[in-house]
């Protein structure tokens, strides 16, 4: 294989990374946004959480505990905040939930840089996934590999938990029309409180497993959520396929630019977000709602 | 944008007289503080550098609330112009003219307010939280070209050495030097800005945020206007940008940052967004937090998070609005009364001059010409062969049952959706495709079916806006709006003639329901149109509104020709001068009255034929005498118009009881109370005995109600499976019989070779069925059937007919149908609703044999 070729492929696994990471809070925000109607301006908030709790958990259990315990805090505070807050704005003008989450955003992160200070922490990749894979010429690292792996895990898992179960059905249906489930009995309040920790969750979980990649700091989640929602925006709120489809788009987009013009790969998915709108105001698959409009 | 709090509006004009003082408050107050400022933050301990920080920022914020509490944008990105602003001053220093000083604020500001004009225009594509979302995303972008394009910005070390030069002579490097030159900018700017709201174009604003829809109705480009106010917007920004770089001497991309912006959108939130200048108040308060906290605390942003959020939880209106809390009960209330007894006199008011003074149609043949309208939505062809020729001075009617294409024929006409085919000639000018303020400025207005305002502002801004939209001076930028005579007098006429003289400073969503529905019109007239179209302007509507608007609009078609959709017939049978029937989304009749009243097919659209091939059976009735569902002096509104009143009824057990009358006789409406989907305000409804009150809708389904809504509902995408599963997924109660999906199946056999196919995908007879199972699978003892023979074919509809003549012996039915036919031979007992009211009860079976009976009953 060709050196470039090695390269690029590299930069292009890389930018998939980034992607995926994206992926996994943009989606969270789309089933939030979906069902409740709430934009979670506090889910990058709850991405660094993520990442805290894992150096937490991790610095004394080990990272596979970390793994697993801290994706579900992060659930659980995140139907705390739900239940609190978030059920208050179902009904409201979205713009008002809009600047509340910002303010709970700018109340994490400062919370965050409270309890934990302002430089970085370093949390090390566990020692099991250590090291590169060798594919012929191709050489890659072990760690990033699977990522990608527990990314595409979880997307797929999302999506046959709202394809193939009885609770993602009644999401899927409350979506479309919340009035109709309500006529046939379903009351929708524990599916939103459900939604809120499967998204949130989520976001809590791409924290543990970039933290080692990116650091642990307490501005990680707005660097990130900006990212997302630009994911979001390109996909169309409130569709899976779209967010995924965007999700990856920005990351092979994102791989390409480091590769062929390095300093402009943070702009190149803003860019690529203004030429989509231009073409698709309403994202590449989203629908137009109403109220958000 | 729904709105929970209705607001001191930020356009609201002081009263007329003694008006000097009033009317420059808010400059007295900014000037006073001005000149305090300095003083009162050195005898808490801060310097004059702060001071000037808060006048910059106030001046920031009120130029963020211009978007923000005027217009409705929530521009979460405004942070890049403050940022922009402040590296363009540095640059233009360093780059360009570096002995320039503090005089280069303004090429600075008037660069990035060119740069603001197409990025409105991207923007600005999008509403509501898109809007914010892509602001959002364009300050991201500037920031991390900020960021990585060192060589132009520094980076992370900035711009520094920023110089203030001198200015007439004086050192601006003194602080207090350079505070009194920042206060003078401030002033000046706050100034420009009240000007800039007070004015045609600023009025405006406020009008684009109650409701744009409406505004671009009454003939505003509101394109034009939101992209002005963005970039007088961000240019004042820019300004405060530049001001700062040189309070600060040190230009860097930390205002570009998201949390930047999202503090300036505190400052406007905690200060006051419904205020002029509440956002310079947020301002104060940042820097006050900010300087006393920090000393104690580095995280002051923490608790300044949490305030922002008590705000946005306990007070979205700010400060200001605690204050005005506060302060409430010392006031003297002058709330105006604000009910349709408010009017001054009930008789008829001559029309406004400006409506009679125009120029007659000279041309022959109708005013208003629409001929092969034609118009689908994803494939339902809505109008298909659409037509209406309305003459000059005459009122037309448009009738027709339920999905009869009517108020598409109106969208089509008022510019609301481009038309697939067919034309539309305005006084024999082409207006098809035109957008809504081009068909107004052509002489077209019309009125809106769900009652369509300004809702916080007052009943004579409303009308003065509608005059303002086709006056030449609608762009104006300086002039105070309410001095202009012109408009000031046609206004007070159109108010004349309304009868609302005395209660113009009504909030138009105060307003009772009856006044709304006349401001509406009003509202339309105000364009001065050359055709007017209305609404469903009686829906809703007591009987002595009906009268009185019914006899205005005679009145207004003598002048102005009306064409009128209402579902009111014999109302509509009364006043019209010819009537258009439609039908399947085309043209029925189109001739006069007495063509409509007399004519075979209109009745038989409306009441049936009395000749199905169902009538021949003979139903046996499994009515028992128990009491399953009963209602008692129910009323329900949607917003404040008036669905129903008063309704009492009963159904039995085993019993099929039929629900009649016209198109907006409240019969959905009723089912929707039933279920729990609408609230009743008053009286109550139970079930076997059960008080069904402040239950949801999720609780009363648990006891036993299915229902079916008009237009299925299917959840789409989802297999006939599962969207059976959905439906006895909670309902496994034991209220009622119990319904197992293989007696469902039983009940439509063809649903069992479609389990698994989507229900989106089935034909109309089938997804009807599935509908009809979803409400039965789980336990289930009534069921409503809203319209279910709607759109089927005779041996589809023979299907179900039978389907429900089986289910009488388990449960009850309540069927609101059209299709009396087949309805009333189903039916034990008929309730006829007509206004919201029950107006006749009986045996069903009389009704569906003869058809006099029916028609005395049902007809005119």
């Amino acid at each position: 294989m060709p050196l470039e070729l090695v390269f690029l492929i590299e930069q292009l696994l890389n930018g998939l990374l980034v992607g995926v990471a994206y992926l996994l809070i943009a989606l969270g925000l789309s089933l939030i946004f979906s069902l409740g109607g709430i934009v979670n301006l506090a889910h990058g908030g709850f991405y660094a959480i993520g990442a805290y709790a894992a150096v937490v958990v991790g610095n004394r259990y080990g990272f596979p505990a970390a793994f697993f315990i801290s994706p579900i805090a992060v659930a659980l505070i995140g139907v705390v905040i739900e239940r609190v807050l978030f059920a208050r704005f179902y009904r409201a003008d979205p713009i008002l939930s809009l600047l509340l989450t910002f303010g709970l955003a700018m109340v994490i992160e400062q919370a965050l840089r409270m309890t934990f200070g302002a430089t970085p922490i370093p949390f090390s990749i566990p020692d099991f996934l250590r090291g590169q894979v060798f594919v012929g010429d191709f050489i890659y690292s072990r760690y990033r590999l699977a990522i990608l792996v527990v990314a595409i895990v979880a997307v797929l898992g999302l999506w046959l938990l709202l394809q193939r179960t009885a609770f993602g059905r009644v999401v899927r249906a409350g979506v479309q029309n919340p009035d109709m489930v309500g006529a046939l009995g379903i009351s929708l309040t524990p599916y939103l409180a459900a939604v809120a920790a499967l998204g949130i969750g989520l976001a809590g979980l791409a924290g543990v497993m970039l933290a080692p990649i990116t650091g642990v700091h307490p501005a990680m989640g707005s660097e990130i959520l900006t990212a997302s929602f630009v994911v979001v925006v390109i996909g169309g709120l409130g569709s899976f396929w779209g967010v995924v489809a965007a999700g990856l788009l920005v990351g092979v987009v994102r791989g390409m630019t480091v590769y062929f013009i390095p300093p402009a790969a943070e702009a190149s998915m803003y860019l690529l977000m203004l030429l989509v709108l231009l073409l698709r105001p309403r994202g590449l698959f989203g629908e137009r709602i109403l109220r958000f409009e | 944008m729904a709105r929970t709090v209705t607001l001191e509006h930020p356009t609201a004009h002081p009263a007329k007289g003694g008006a000097m003082l009033k009317r420059h408050a808010n400059l007295l107050i900014a000037a006073a503080a001005l000149l305090a400022l300095p003083y009162v933050l050195n005898a808490i301990g801060l310097t004059l550098t702060s001071a000037t920080d808060v006048a910059i920022l106030a001046m920031a914020c009120m130029a963020l609330n211009l978007l923000v509490g005027y217009t409705g944008l929530v521009s979460f990105g405004h942070g890049a112009w403050f940022g922009l602003g402040a590296y363009a001053a540095a640059l233009l220093q360093h780059r360009v003219w570096p002995d320039g000083g503090v005089a280069l604020a303004i090429p600075a500001m008037l660069l990035i307010g060119l740069l603001a004009v197409p990025v409105g225009f991207v923007v600005l594509r999008r509403r509501g939280v898109y809007f914010s979302l892509l602001t959002l995303a364009f300050t991201a972008l500037l920031y991390t070209v900020a960021y990585r394009w060192t060589a132009l910005t520094g980076g992370e070390n900035g711009i520094g050495g920023v110089k203030r030069g001198l200015l007439f002579g004086l050192d601006l490097e003194r602080a207090g030097v350079f505070y009194t030159l920042v206060a003078v900018v401030v002033l000046v700017v706050i100034f420009l800005l009240q000007r800039f709201v007070r004015s045609p174009m600023g009025s405006v604003l406020a009008a684009i945020r109650e409701n744009e829809q409406r505004a671009r109705f009454v003939g505003y480009n509101t394109t034009l206007y939101k992209i002005a106010c963005f970039t007088l917007s961000a240019s004042v920004t820019a300004l405060a940008g530049a001001l700062m770089v040189f309070n600060h001497r040190f230009a860097s991309a930390d205002p570009i940052a998201v949390a930047f912006s999202g503090e300036l959108l505190a400052m406007v939130v905690i200060g006051g967004m419904r205020s002029f200048l509440g956002p310079a108040l947020g301002a104060l308060f940042y820097v006050l937090f900010r300087e006393f906290l920090s000393m104690w605390t580095p995280n002051w942003l923490f608790w300044f998070g949490l305030l922002f959020m008590g705000f946005i939880v306990f007070s979205p209106t700010g400060l200001v609005g605690v204050a005005g809390r506060l302060l409430a009960p010392l006031r003297k209330r002058t709330v105006e009364d604000a009910a349709m007894g408010g009017r001054t006199v009930a008789q008829a008011q001559a029309l406004p001059k400006t409506l009679t003074a125009r120029e007659p149609w000279s041309g022959d043949g109708p005013i208003l010409e629409a001929k092969g309208l034609a118009r689908a939505f994803g494939g339902i062809k809505a109008v298909e062969n659409g037509a209406v020729a309305v003459r000059d001075r005459t009122l037309h009617a448009l009738i027709g049952p339920n999905g009869a294409g009517k108020t598409t024929a109106f969208n089509l006409i008022s510019g609301m959706f481009k038309p697939d085919a067919g034309e539309i000639r305005l006084a024999g000018v082409r207006i098809d495709g035109l957008s809504p303020h081009q068909v107004c400025a052509k002489g077209l207005s019309r009125s809106f079916q769900i009652t369509n305002l300004f809702p916080t502002l007052s009943l004579h801004e409303n009308l003065r806006l509608g005059v303002q939209a086709t006056h030449a001076r609608r762009f104006d930028p300086w002039t105070d709006a309410s001095s202009i005579p012109e408009i000031e007098a046609e206004t007070r006429e159109m108010i004349a003639f309304l009868g609302a003289a005395g209660m113009e400073k009504a909030e138009a969503g105060a307003l009772s329901y009856g006044g709304q529905r006349l401001l509406d019109m009003g509202l339309a007239l105000t364009s001065r149109p050359r055709v007017l179209l209305l609404d469903e302007p009686l829906a809703g509507l007591a009987a002595a509104e009906r009268t009185r608007v019914s006899n205005l609009i005679k009145q207004i078609s003598a002048e102005v020709p009306v064409l009128l959709v209402e579902h009111d017939i014999d109302r509509v049978f009364e006043l019209a001068d010819a009537v258009t029937v439609m039908a399947d989304g085309a043209v029925l009749v189109d001739g006069t009255v007495e063509d409509a009243r007399t004519n075979k097919k209109v009745q038989e659209v409306y009441i049936g034929s009395g000749s199905a091939a169902l009538a021949n059976r003979d139903l046996a009735s499994a009515a028992t005498d128990k009491p399953m569902l009963a209602l008692d002096g129910v009323d329900a509104f949607y917003g404040k118009s008036r669905i129903l009143s008063g309704v009492a009824l009963e159904a039995r057990e085993g019993e099929i009881l039929a629900l009649l009358g016209r198109n907006g006789a409240g019969k959905s409406t009723l089912l929707k109370t039933i279920v729990g989907i609408v609230t009743p305000a008053t009286g109550t409804a139970a079930l076997a005995g059960e008080n069904l009150a402040g239950m949801t809708p999720a609780a009363i389904a648990r006891r036993g109600v299915g229902y079916v809504p008009q237009g299925r509902a299917l959840f789409s995408g989802m297999s006939v499976r599962h969207n059976l599963e959905l439906g006895r997924l909670k309902r496994r109660t034991g209220a009622g019989k119990h319904f197992s999906e293989e007696e469902v199946l039983d009940l439509f056999p063809r649903l069992k070779q479609r389990l698994d196919t989507a229900a989106d995908l089935l034909s109309g007879g089938e997804q009807q069925m599935v509908a009809v199972a979803r409400a039965l699978v789980g336990d289930t003892r009534v069921l409503l059937l809203d319209e279910p023979f709607e759109g089927l074919s005779p041996a589809v509809t023979e299907e179900l007919f039978d389907a429900f003549d089986r289910l009488r012996h388990q449960l009850t039915l309540v069927i609101v149908d059209h299709h009396l036919d087949v309805v009333l031979n189903l039916a034990d007992r008929a309730v006829v609703l007509e206004r919201g009211q029950v107006v006749h009860e009986g045996p069903a079976r009389p009704l569906a044999r003869d058809l006099d009976l029916r028609r005395s009953v049902l007809w005119l």
